[in-house]
């Protein structure tokens, strides 16, 4: 059934000049220029392209402050202005010197700013994720001949080929993405090509089944790619892929953004803070003064105690730090699961939700 | 039900059942395999043609310089699954793919090169066809009009195999593919009478297009060493085709003899257009461009111009048929196992009566094909009438088990040669021979109260000779 129809490949790349300048260093262990990077991209998505003749593909870049699609096999034109060549195949010529043209185009453009702005990593991710819903869209909502020519392709998969650190700012994006994705049953695949592992990332590719690498031999790029990213999820049942075993699953703090060990969490509607506040920013639910008085003065214990302590405490429980349930805030084991344990780490009374009128209790 | 679609999913990962030409090419010696893999787009149809699995073997070893161990690959095999990655390694070394994949997994080094040009371009083998230079006068053809010329080619092929010498006269396709249909086995003459269809070929009809085409081309494989031809030049150019972008054009002045000499065969089936046969250029056609796709968009599967496209049959529970086409092809497919009523400009009304199956299935072919054809060619509306398709069928449950019970009928007999034993002169005697018999386990039929009974013929020999043995050693006792 995997044979019968074309699989589709999303691809964003982090194309942030400064991370590539960093990344080709020759100080590195392995430099790996943005040119060098790029040929053996090409001949990852030529592979992908060659695996089947119906195989889709879109790939999408993350520019300082903004997000472009660089190519999508479907709106491609039929490449009637492309200069035929007897010892290429067409299709991959086309893909290749699109994306190249593109790239370029997007770099001659940025050249001009003097301070770069944060990666539009997100950005890129929805529009890939935006691209995935129309093109199953496509494909399921009738078999007739525009979805055959715009190949209908199933099992979507995206991949993120990052080299910037963790935009802490992004978290709260990211997690609503790593959501959709998991809506549209579509695996994330995520590497990081430089620079010190993704919190983030690993979150997206453990949440969807997807598989996270953060690459040691930077010089083997291309093996990395086709070994780990390049089978669809029916393969990898047979030949397995890289998994992590440790997954950092800490999150970032919704005021100051900062990616935290033990944070607190609004009781209504699941915003984590760093520490404790008298109204939700999101939500605007007053919280006791009580109550956050005894947080506060919890918070020094809280921080001396071991790594495994966590629920933070409610009104209705005496400040317990002892009780070590199974309820680290940030270490569930999915995403829901996660969201749940923060739910028990909750301020204020109670830990049911309550609507905002219910929950201003006694100031 | 998902418990049921995870075994046909799993179903489907256990068996994929390699494509006809890869059987074909594993049985080629190696030496033609690795010539075949000296050019590029040979080696990236081939590799289309893989099962997925041994396409990632393929990917994961490509760009590796040095040999590895074997087991430095097995390692990251899900245990489970060792049979299948053991199949996948074993076909790929049928095609000369991974020799010796005992000792050391490295690629074949002509196809491991070959294929890392198709992936990366360049080199100057100009296996993928030299684009012809562009003509002012006389524009290429446009692709609609490619597909059209395809499908009528087709389609006069199969429409000739359905009608020839039913009386109708339908146009007669070329000489070469009446030599191929009747060398195939698909249509046979019977002294010097025109063409019949064989049983063999009333289940090609019912083939999927993309198996039709396939096994026409095996079958020209086949034909290409009788003809002399070199079986590599044959296949490397078809392999070119598939590789070739629909509504270009392409020069014939890299081909070699052989490869302008197919050019005309091509032609007939419907798989490229040239302006005039002396033409100095070609353009392929859908039917070549999807060859090595698995689910190909043939035009010959559109159907009519009329009507939707991907299906036009309504069977109900009272074995009526309404189809919604006028196109002859479909028709006279239609009539080998319906018997047909009334016609009307978009719409043919028949039923599924006893005498029109039974007429079928003397031809040679099997209820399950006439179910599938019905289900593959269902009406969109019949569809819609399917919530998930596995509790309740497609077709009508009563017609289905009705066709396949009127096969049952014509298997109620089943004949088998052997011998019949009679007239042994004592009831000892033949109960010791029938003792004898059934220790060999060639008794089909005994009859005790007439001292006989009937033997397979393999057990003949043995019974024979315990017999005589017997009158022996009664003589000489």
């Amino acid at each position: 059934m995997d044979d019968s129809t074309g699989s589709h490949l999303s691809v964003v790349v982090d194309l942030s000049p400064t991370q590539w300048h960093l990344s080709g260093h020759s100080s590195n262990a392995y430099p790996l220029a943005l040119n060098s990077f790029l040929s053996q991209l090409l001949v990852f998505l030529n592979a992908h392209l060659a695996s089947k003749h119906e195989n889709t593909l879109a790939v999408f870049g993350a520019l300082p402050g903004k997000s472009v699609m660089l190519y999508s096999s479907i709106d491609q034109e039929v490449g009637a202005t492309m200069q035929m060549d007897s010892n290429s195949y067409l299709a991959f010529k086309m893909v290749d010197s699109a994306i190249v043209r593109s790239i370029r185009d997007e770099l001659d453009v940025l050249m001009d700013d003097e301070e770069e702005a944060p990666c539009g990593l997100v950005g890129a991710l929805t529009k890939a994720l935006c691209y995935v819903n129309r093109v199953a869209l496509a494909s399921t909502s009738d078999n007739s001949s525009q979805s055959l020519e715009a190949g209908s392709s199933t099992d979507p998969r995206i991949l993120i080929l990052s080299v910037s650190p963790d935009l802490t700012t992004s978290y709260i994006p990211i997690m609503n993405a790593i959501f959709s994705a998991q809506k549209l049953k579509v695996a994330v695949d995520a590497c990081q090509i430089y620079g010190t592992d993704s919190v983030f990332l690993q979150q997206a590719a453990h949440l969807t089944g997807g598989s996270y690498i953060s690459l040691e031999r930077r010089d083997a790029l291309l093996q990395y790619l086709i070994m780990s990213f390049l089978s669809p999820p029916s393969i990898r049942k047979v030949l397995s892929v890289p998994t992590q075993d440790r997954i950092d699953f800490r999150a970032a703090c919704f005021c100051h953004k900062n990616i935290i060990d033990i944070g607190f969490v609004c009781s209504v509607c699941l915003s984590i803070f760093c520490q404790p506040v008298p109204v939700c920013s999101t939500c605007r639910t007053k919280f006791p003064i009580k109550t956050l008085q005894r947080l506060n003065a919890a918070k020094p214990l809280l921080a001396q105690s071991n790594g495994s302590v966590e629920r933070t405490p409610s009104s209705s429980q005496p400040p317990t730090p002892s009780h070590s349930g199974s309820v680290a805030p940030f270490s569930g084991h999915n995403g829901n699961t996660s969201y749940q344990s923060l739910h028990s780490a909750s301020i204020g009374q109670g830990n049911s939700n309550g609507t905002n009128g219910a929950r201003q209790g006694p100031g | 039900m998902p418990s049921v679609s995870l075994n046909d999913e799993e179903a489907a990962l256990v068996a994929p059942l390699p494509h006809a030409l890869i059987e074909f090419l594993a049985k080629e010696p190696k030496n033609t395999l690795t010539r075949l893999y000296q050019r590029p787009s040979s080696c990236l149809a081939i590799f289309r043609l893989l099962s997925p699995l041994e396409r990632q073997i393929v990917m994961n070893l490509l760009w590796l310089e040095s040999a590895i161990p074997p087991s430095t690959m097995a390692a990251w095999v899900v245990r489970e699954h060792k049979k299948l990655y053991d199949d996948a390694m074993e076909a790929l070394t049928d095609l000369n793919i991974l020799p010796n994949s005992i000792v050391k997994l490295a690629l074949n080094a002509t196809f491991k090169t070959s294929f890392r040009q198709a992936i990366t371009g360049g080199g100057a083998s100009g296996s993928f066809g030299v684009p012809a230079e562009k003509d002012d006068k006389r524009p290429p053809f446009d692709v609609d009009s490619l597909d059209g010329y395809a499908l009528e080619r087709w389609e006069t092929i199969l429409h000739y195999m359905v009608s020839s010498g039913s009386g109708q006269n339908p146009a007669s396709p070329s000489p070469g593919v009446l030599y191929l249909l009747q060398s195939s086995g698909l249509m046979a003459s019977q002294q010097g009478a025109a063409l019949r269809i064989t049983s063999k070929g009333f289940q090609f009809l019912l083939y999927p297009p993309h198996a039709q085409l396939w096994h026409l081309l095996l079958q020209y494989l086949e034909m290409a060493g009788q003809r002399h031809m070199d079986l590599v030049e044959v296949l490397s150019f078809l392999f070119m085709l598939s590789t070739m972008e629909l509504g270009r054009e392409y020069s014939i002045e890299n081909l070699s003899q052989t490869q302008k000499a197919m050019l005309e065969d091509l032609r007939d089936y419907g798989l490229l257009w040239q302006r005039k046969p002396s033409s100095r250029r070609f353009s392929p056609t859908r039917l070549a461009t999807t060859l090595t796709s698995s689910s190909p968009p043939l035009p010959t599967s559109a159907g009519t111009s009329s009507g939707p496209k991907d299906g036009f049959i309504v069977l109900e529970t009272n074995y009526r048929v309404y189809a919604y086409t006028d196109n002859p092809l479909q028709i006279a497919v239609l009539n080998l196992f319906v018997s047909l009523k009334y016609r009307f400009p978009n719409l043919v009304v028949g039923s599924i009566t006893r005498e029109s199956v039974k007429k079928a299935l003397t031809n040679g072919i099997s209820a399950d094909q006439i179910i599938s054809y019905l289900v593959t060619h269902a009406h969109p509306q019949m569809r819609k009438n399917v919530p998930s398709s596995f509790p309740n069928p497609l077709l009508p449950v009563t017609v289905q088990d009705q066709i396949r019970l009127w096969e049952l009928e014509k298997n109620r007999l089943k004949s088998q040669e052997g011998c019949l034993y009679t007239s042994f002169t004592s009831q000892a005697d033949y109960e010791l021979v029938l003792k004898y018999a059934k220790q060999l386990d060639v008794v089909l039929w005994e009859n005790a109260a007439k001292r006989c009974f009937f033997g397979s013929l393999e057990g003949h020999a043995n019974i024979r000779e315990f017999i005589e043995r017997r009158k022996q050693s009664q003589m000489d006792s």
